[in-house]
């Protein structure tokens, strides 16, 4: 009878997830507890969190049909949310990106993310249309699925919510059956771009690995040659349109890469989390203990700044664990969507894992200065109401892929 | 399609993400945390701190000469400070905007949430005003810091010397971190050589502010605190009334007075004219004032007492003589022949009188040149250089304040290296012989040399510090010092001093000094002066049975020997052992 019970329910997702909503609600009850202004977030949190997991159970015992026929309803109710919110939302910090329902902020961006995958899954996994992503016609269906989202969160403007949005597209697509050269294709152009802003070894270094793949993959003369020209001109063209930037702005693309070129700007927090995180040593200064956090050198900490707490208060060995948890968490739900044998909810774990997977590495990139400065926040951990149901949401279908992974659709 | 490969791929892709955070994770807080512990101790913890006040400064008798007074210093908070107010600020504190612009980009390196200071010892009308007006000048405020304040009539600029702003080489040359910009430190005299007793400890509070610079707490509950501690004080050897004196009678010219205790070494009174007001380097030194004491001809900063180098003249003779006993080269009853004048090589080296087959004692009391000129070429340049060394000269005396010369001790390494093995010949000795040529000391060296002729043959080092005394407990700590037994019969200096003697109480040639109130023994010096007039020594101790003092007078550009010089010893004698003002004229008297 045990076995059984965890044979539908995967307790190393459940207990990861809580883990880490836990550590977070600590680590915000940490950061708010000593400002008047924002003391009432841990409670918000607390009950967000209680209500996510009602949340949880429910989509974890929903029927997969369920799920699979709401897909684009809830896809079209997101895109309507996000229209709205441009005409009604209100505006803080120069994006509008929420509007207030009933006294809570709702931020239809979060839930779009859900949403989308949840549509694009529903599209690839689509038998009765049979759709073939190798397919030019389904493909470009498939990617502007993802595009209708980007382009109207890009209008609040929120680039970093918008950047998520790619991340989905790949991982999805390949787990869908993208033929590799095809990838390949797409990723040869970024990775030319990249290494041509990087340097001139680094793009010619970088031309040579795609020629190299260009000869193993053995594509036609005409395609191979036509991909490597769109390298060149897209890593030569990076370039130029840096050098067309005026110099404020290339100072601002600058310290998104290297913070400590704008102490005072926009590197001045990346600059602190590295001390809160690296003050914190081995063991931490304790609970509520640590001076970068408690004396407010980071902003807003309780935010996207939110494992500072965790680094500098309990230091390695709790920075570490949350990692480990993370770890387990994603783990896990690419393991389910592999064992899944409903290719929708099986494409659902994946894009799940990618999103959080992304957000992991922007965010605490960001936050130990080795990714660029973009603001997104660390799931199930940072502080939003509407970032966390979306996390539920997740975590309810993947355990739902996990409890169903043995029935087809 | 084979999913289980795209699988591994896409653990692949999460395990090396996760490697590069977990690695990274390592690399801050298992590496190095010491060096964002640091970063994060400097954003979060505000250090205030207390300068004590410098210890005081008494005489010999325990007479305050050195004291502190309360002064004003206007801050700037830079955090707070509207740059709009520096035209009404600089114009309040006398300063161009310029100075003002400059003294804000100097403090840029400093903390922005701390006070810096701005100018020290402002009038009260200036505190006044920033009481009235706080609100309009946000970040400008005052804070009360003591400075030196000197209470008596006297100077002794020279033996106290003063504090100043540590300059930004001395920040960077110090070692630990003590010192910060603003600090005043002891420059010269005792303030300097004395500095780490005078200035105490500082006192550090610690205290936690948020990201504004708002004070939260002390960090710790202040267990990490450190109290201040207060400088030491003080016990000069100086007797103050001896100094006044002395200073007064030097008023107008220019030379150098030491008067020590042959039995210890303790500096009795120490004067270097001209000299200059303490009072301009306390509070703030105006820039004009530094200026005009540096490029002033008379040069008042150069101490004169112990950093001048001369010949020393015919005060010199009796290196010769202890040598030539001491050596057995003469005996104490042998003679010399002294003509009048002596011929070296084609060379004649005049002398002031005959005095025929002369003896040791006479030599002195007369000063005959001849006399020495024979006995410095029968004992050698290296024995008489070797004996010059034993009574102190070509070697710093290691009197407790760092201006002090070494002086110029000629010897033949000196000369081979000046002229060449061959290009010097034993002419160049004769007139070592009578103090004069390359040879070069200073008055501090004399005195030295003449509290060992009257002790005989002891070396005391010559200082200006009795005790250390903590202010909180009274506790007085002595200070040591070297004390060196001469290798020279103690019979020999009775014959110096038998010459010494008469050079006042015989015939000799300070005889118009003679007192009835105590026996004086002397001597007089001329210092050959290519540059103008030549410079005049005196060197004496007294009373001659049992010296109490031992005194060097030297008074640049002022004629023959005993001139000007012995008239200010024997007054500055009578002072010490009698209390005695003579406030006559000086009358000049007759000398070599």
């Amino acid at each position: 009878m045990q076995t059984k019970i965890f044979d539908r329910f995967n307790l190393i997702i459940f207990i990861s997830a809580v883990g880490l909503i836990s550590f977070g609600l600590i680590a915000i009850y940490s950061a708010t507890f000593n400002n008047e202004f924002v003391s009432g977030n841990f409670q918000k949190q607390l009950i967000s969190a209680l209500l996510g997991i009602i949340l949880v159970l429910f989509l974890m015992y929903l029927p997969p049909k369920y799920l699979m026929m709401s897909s684009y309803l809830f896809y079209g109710f997101v895109i309507l949310l996000l229209i709205l919110v441009l005409v009604i939302g209100k505006k803080t910090k120069g994006q509008i990106s929420w509007f207030n329902i009933g006294g809570f902020g709702i931020q239809p961006s979060e839930i779009a993310k859900v949403a989308t995958v949840m549509a694009l899954a529903f599209f690839l996994s689509n038998k009765h249309k049979d759709t073939d992503i190798s397919r030019p016609r389904d493909f470009l269906y498939a990617v502007g699925i993802v595009l209708i989202p980007v382009f109207l969160i890009m209008l609040q403007p929120d680039m970093g919510t918008a950047l998520v949005f790619f991340a989905i597209i790949l991982p999805m697509l390949y787990w869908a059956g993208l033929p590799n050269h095809i990838l390949f294709f797409i990723l040869a152009p970024a990775l030319s771009a990249i290494c041509g802003f990087l340097g001139t070894w680094y793009f010619i270094g970088s031309l040579i690995l795609i020629v190299a793949i260009l000869l193993i993959l053995k594509r036609k003369l005409l395609v191979s040659s036509v991909l490597l020209s769109i390298c060149i001109i897209t890593g030569l063209s990076v370039n130029l349109f840096y050098s067309k930037l005026q110099p404020y702005q290339q100072k601002r693309i600058m310290s998104m890469f290297d913070p400590e070129l704008d102490p005072l700007g926009a590197g001045y927090n990346v600059i602190q989390s590295k001390i809160a995180i690296g003050s914190g040593g081995l063991t931490g200064k304790g609970f509520m203990q640590g001076t970068q956090t408690q004396l407010k050198y980071i902003p807003e900490q309780w935010t996207d700044f939110i494992f500072c707490m965790i680094g500098e208060e309990f230091g390695f060995i709790g920075s570490i664990f949350v990692v480990l948890l993370f770890f387990l968490l994603i783990w896990n739900t690419i393991s389910t969507a592999y064992f899944s044998k409903n290719s929708f909810l099986s494409l659902c774990c994946i894009g799940f894992a990618s999103i959080i997977t992304f957000h992991i590495m922007v965010n605490l990139g960001m936050i130990m200065g080795i990714m660029p400065v973009i603001g997104i926040p660390l799931p199930f951990m940072s502080y939003g109401v509407s970032f966390l149901f979306a996390n539920m949401i997740m975590l309810g279908i993947i355990l739902n892929a996990y409890r169903n992974r043995k029935e087809y659709n | 399609m084979d999913l289980n490969k795209r699988k591994n791929l896409y653990y692949l892709v999460l395990f090396a993400i996760f490697s590069v955070i977990t690695l990274r994770l390592v690399q801050l807080q298992i590496v190095n945390p010491e060096k964002f512990d640091k970063e994060a101790e400097k954003n979060s913890v505000k250090t205030i701190i207390t300068t004590p006040a410098r210890g005081l400064i008494f005489d010999r008798n325990y007479k305050l000469i050195v004291d502190n007074k309360p002064s004003y210093t206007v801050t700037i908070t830079k955090s707070e400070f509207d740059t709009s107010n520096i035209a009404l600020i600089s114009s309040l504190l006398g300063m161009s905007s310029e100075q003002l612009r400059d003294n804000l980009r100097k403090i840029e390196g400093t903390n922005r949430f701390i006070p810096a200071r701005i100018s020290r010892d402002v009038d009260f009308s200036v505190i006044a005003f920033i009481e009235e007006n706080r609100e309009l000048i946000k970040g400008v405020d005052y804070s009360i810091e003591p400075i030196r304040l000197y209470p008596t009539d006297f100077r002794a600029s020279h033996i106290i010397g003063y504090t100043k702003e540590i300059s930004e080489s001395m920040l960077k040359k110090q070692s630990g971190d003590y010192y910060r910009q603003g600090d005043l430190i002891g420059t010269t005299g005792i303030e300097a050589s004395y500095e780490e007793y005078l200035r105490g400890q500082k006192g550090y509070r610690f205290i936690l502010q948020d990201y504004r610079g708002k004070e939260v707490g002390p960090l710790n509950d202040g267990e990490n605190d450190i109290k201040p501690v207060s400088g030491m004080d003080l016990i000069l050897t100086i007797d103050s009334e001896v100094q006044k004196y002395a200073e007064q009678l030097l008023e107008g010219r220019s030379g150098g007075i030491v008067a020590l205790d042959p039995n210890n070494g303790e500096v009795i009174c120490l004067v270097s004219k001209p000299d200059y007001d303490l009072n301009y380097f306390s509070g703030k030194l105006s820039s004009q004032v530094w200026t005009a004491l540096n490029t002033d001809p008379s040069k008042p900063l150069f101490n004169r007492a112990t950093q001048t180098r001369y010949p020393p003249g015919s005060t010199y003779k009796m290196v010769s003589a202890l040598a030539s006993l001491q050596e057995g080269i003469m005996k104490p009853n042998s003679t010399i022949f002294c003509g009048g004048s002596f011929q070296y090589g084609d060379r004649v080296f005049k002398d002031h009188g005959a005095t025929g087959n002369t003896g040791f004692i006479t030599s002195i009391e007369k000063s005959s040149n001849v006399f020495y000129y024979k006995l410095v070429l029968m004992i050698g340049l290296d024995n008489w250089t070797k004996y010059s060394r034993m009574l102190g000269f070509g070697e710093k005396t290691g009197i407790d304040i760092p201006e002090e010369t070494k002086g110029l001790l000629p010897s033949t390494e000196y000369y081979n290296r000046v002229y060449g093995p061959k290009g010097w010949t034993q002419g160049y000795v004769v007139s070592l012989g009578i103090g004069q040529g390359e040879l070069g000391v200073s008055p501090l060296q004399m005195a030295v040399y003449t509290s060992i002729l009257a002790n005989s043959g002891t070396f005391y080092q010559p200082h200006l510090v009795r005790f250390l005394k903590n202010p909180n407990t009274g506790e007085l700590i002595p200070v040591s010092y070297k004390k060196r037994e001469l290798p020279i019969n103690k019979e020999y200096f009775k014959i110096i001093q038998r010459g010494m003697y008469l050079v006042v109480q015989g015939n000799g040639t300070a005889r118009k000094i003679r007192t009835s109130m105590v026996d004086i023994s002397g001597k007089t010096g001329t210092a050959q002066n290519p540059h103008g007039k030549d410079h005049s020594w005196f060197i004496a101790y007294a009373p001659s049975d049992d010296p109490k003092i031992a005194i060097c007078v030297m008074v640049e550009n002022a004629g023959f020997g005993a001139a000007v010089a012995a008239p200010i010893a024997q007054r500055i004698i009578l002072k010490y052992l009698f209390g005695t003002d003579d406030d006559s004229e000086l009358q000049s008297v007759d000398s070599d």
